[in-house]
């Protein structure tokens, strides 16, 4: 993934140091609260704790980070299956406008935003997915070796 | 009779103004009668003796004071739709560069005879447009002048002055009912164009509604169309010139081509054409415009984000690769925290070990100064903490050796964002390849390939294993 910005990006590099750091610090306060935890909940507190360190490095600039803190801040135990994941749903018919609506639904914040915004929004969330995908990534293939 | 008119409304142009002043009024007056020389600061003169900003300039003599105001009124009024090139107001400049004359319904037939002599042409162009928007008005006798192409300006610039009124909506009564289609349409205009341009746009009509309430209709739609005109063009420039520029060009170009009898006029035509208008195509193009390129940017950038996506075409297929490549690194998400869930409670305790000393070490590496200390020695940084690191018991020591590692990463990462990685990375310096770096130095520590960390990574390693062990249990 690039280092570039998108246009109106308040922060041309992605903070990876600060996704790292976000995100260690809450897999370990996962770890350390609920070992004895069932595997799926322990696996979706882990998706929150992703979610929400890369809200947290990406900062307030944006729209989806701040709708993904908020989300996560207010009632983490309501809240925590809600956390923008529509993933498994197949593709529909494609219509110009189906396809923004799947947009605005896959990108946190995105029901509010103009096309536009949206499209801008969508960047930096794709850029910010992308770096916590590879920590994640790369934690698992440390943590396999 | 236009005397009548003129002078009639002249003095009644003081009490009703509200910034207009009896000093204005002479400043009108003299730029009425600065059309006759026709000098460009005259005409900005007198255009801003209109808008009421002062700027007298000498009057010159006029041979027929009142038919020749008049239609220097008028011509003024083509002058600011047309934009001729010597005329090249403010707002013609601004709005799209005057060089050429920003073309328009009014300039096409202007423009030649315009740069011979500046008030002929604006004579019949003010009777054309004057005739056609009073046919009934004592101007009648301009008729005559009219040419088919002054008279295509002249439906145009009935459409503009009578548009005028009907926007202002407090002479309408004066006005003539033949055009309430441009009025609407100059409505419309008002309308989008406040979304955009609106801001300078209000202001300037108030002061001249109250002058052109006591006047006569003829100087009402008259200035009123300057007035809007000229406030057309200042809020062109008010707003970005740059971008604005090329979306007035391509819009002026399609007013050019929609407007029935205008040429296809070079980009200048377009302010002209969407203040004469005031259709909401014009606020619409304009704002189409710059909306269409915004997203078109985003869309690139999307392309290079998304991989895979530079040879699809079309924003339907962009759009939809790019949800499928963001609901796929969701289900990365959703995948990998559910390995990391499976694989975390061998890890819970280095997390925790972990956690402590990130947390001291990352407030104190967060600024720069910590980095020198680690600059270095980045693989023997974890080994210097060895004998740290021994004096625990075995758990701590095994969670310091496999902490090392992470936090010495942690700690680069964290102190040294993006430059040194490359140094420990690839040039690319990506998360994962320096993770890959760090953890190949790690894995090399624990087969203890490393001859530096041979008995610490060895005893790491088993350490580790004896970790995993115990919690696997």
């Amino acid at each position: 993934m690039t280092a570039t910005g998108s246009p109106g990006n308040p922060n041309p590099n992605l903070s990876k140091p600060m996704l790292v750091h976000h995100f260690l610090r809450a897999l370990a306060r996962v770890n350390r609260a609920a070992p004895k935890q069932s595997h799926a909940r322990r696996s979706r507190r882990i998706r929150c704790a992703a979610y929400a360190s890369m809200a947290a490095a990406a900062g307030p600039g944006r729209r989806w980070s701040r709708v993904l803190l908020r989300r996560l801040r207010s009632s983490p135990s309501s809240h925590r299956r809600r956390i923008s994941v529509r993933v498994a749903r197949p593709p529909r018919i494609a219509t110009a406008s189906s396809r923004v609506e799947t947009l605005r639904r896959l990108v946190p914040g995105g029901r509010s935003l103009g096309y536009c915004s949206l499209l801008e929004e969508t960047a930096d969330y794709v850029r910010w997915l992308d770096a916590q995908v590879q920590l994640m990534q790369s934690l698992v293939d440390f943590f396999s070796s | 009779m236009e005397k009548d008119l003129f002078y009639g409304g002249a003095p009644k142009w003081v009490p009703g103004a509200g910034t207009t002043s009896a000093s204005e009024l002479t400043e009108l007056n003299n730029g009425f009668l600065n059309l006759s020389t026709w000098d460009q600061s005259n005409f900005d003169s007198a255009l801003s003796s209109l808008v009421s900003s002062p700027s007298p300039s000498p009057s010159s003599s006029s041979p027929a004071l009142d038919n020749f105001v008049i239609r220097e009124l008028i011509g003024r009024l083509g002058t600011i739709c047309s934009a001729s090139g010597d005329a090249s107001p403010t707002f013609a400049g601004s709005g799209g560069g005057s060089g050429s004359g920003p073309t328009s319904c009014y300039s096409t037939p202007l423009s030649s005879p315009r740069s011979t002599s500046p008030p002929a042409p604006f004579a019949p162009a003010a009777t054309s447009c004057f005739g056609a928007a009073r046919p009934a008005a004592p101007p009648q006798q301009f008729g005559g002048a009219d040419t088919p192409g002054r008279l295509s300006r002249a439906s145009s610039s009935r459409s503009l002055l009578a548009a005028g009124p009907d926007d202002e909506d407090e002479s309408s009564s004066s006005v003539p009912d033949g055009a309430p289609k441009p009025g609407n349409a100059r409505k419309r205009k008002g309308g989008p164009k406040g979304k955009q341009k609106e801001p300078p746009f209000p202001p300037s009509p108030a002061p001249t509604t109250t002058t052109t309430t006591t006047t006569t209709t003829i100087t009402t739609t008259t200035t009123k169309a300057q007035q809007r005109d000229s406030n057309a063009k200042r809020s062109k420039p008010a707003n970005a010139i740059g971008p604005e520029a090329q979306n007035e060009d391509d819009a002026g170009e399609k007013k050019g081509k929609e407007s029935n009898a205008r040429p296809p006029e070079p980009p200048k035509d377009y302010i002209h054409v969407r203040a004469r208008r005031g259709q909401a195509t014009d606020s619409h193009s304009l704002a189409e415009r710059v909306r269409r390129e915004k997203i078109s940017e985003r869309m690139k950038f999307l392309q290079d984000l998304v991989p895979g996506c530079n040879k699809v075409t079309g924003k339907a297929v962009m759009l939809d690769e790019i949800i499928n490549y963001v609901q796929s690194l969701q289900r990365q998400v959703e995948f990998l925290s559910m390995k990391l869930a499976t694989m975390n409670p061998r890890l819970e305790f280095n997390m925790d070990n972990l956690l402590p000393k990130d947390m001291h070490q990352e407030c104190g590496t967060m600024p720069p100064p910590v980095y020198p200390l680690e600059a270095a020695p980045t693989r023997t940084f974890p080994f210097s903490h060895q004998p740290q690191g021994h004096h625990h018991p075995l758990q701590s020591v095994v969670n310091n050796g496999i902490e090392m590692p992470l936090s010495s990463s942690l700690h680069r990462s964290l102190s040294m964002p993006l430059p040194p990685l490359d140094g420990f990375a690839d040039a690319s310096s990506q998360l994962g390849t320096f993770w890959e770096d760090d953890l190949q130095s790690v894995v090399q520590m624990g087969f203890g390939q490393t001859k530096e960390a041979a008995t610490f990574s060895s005893q790491s390693l088993h350490g580790r294993h004896d970790v995993d062990i115990s919690h696997e249990d």
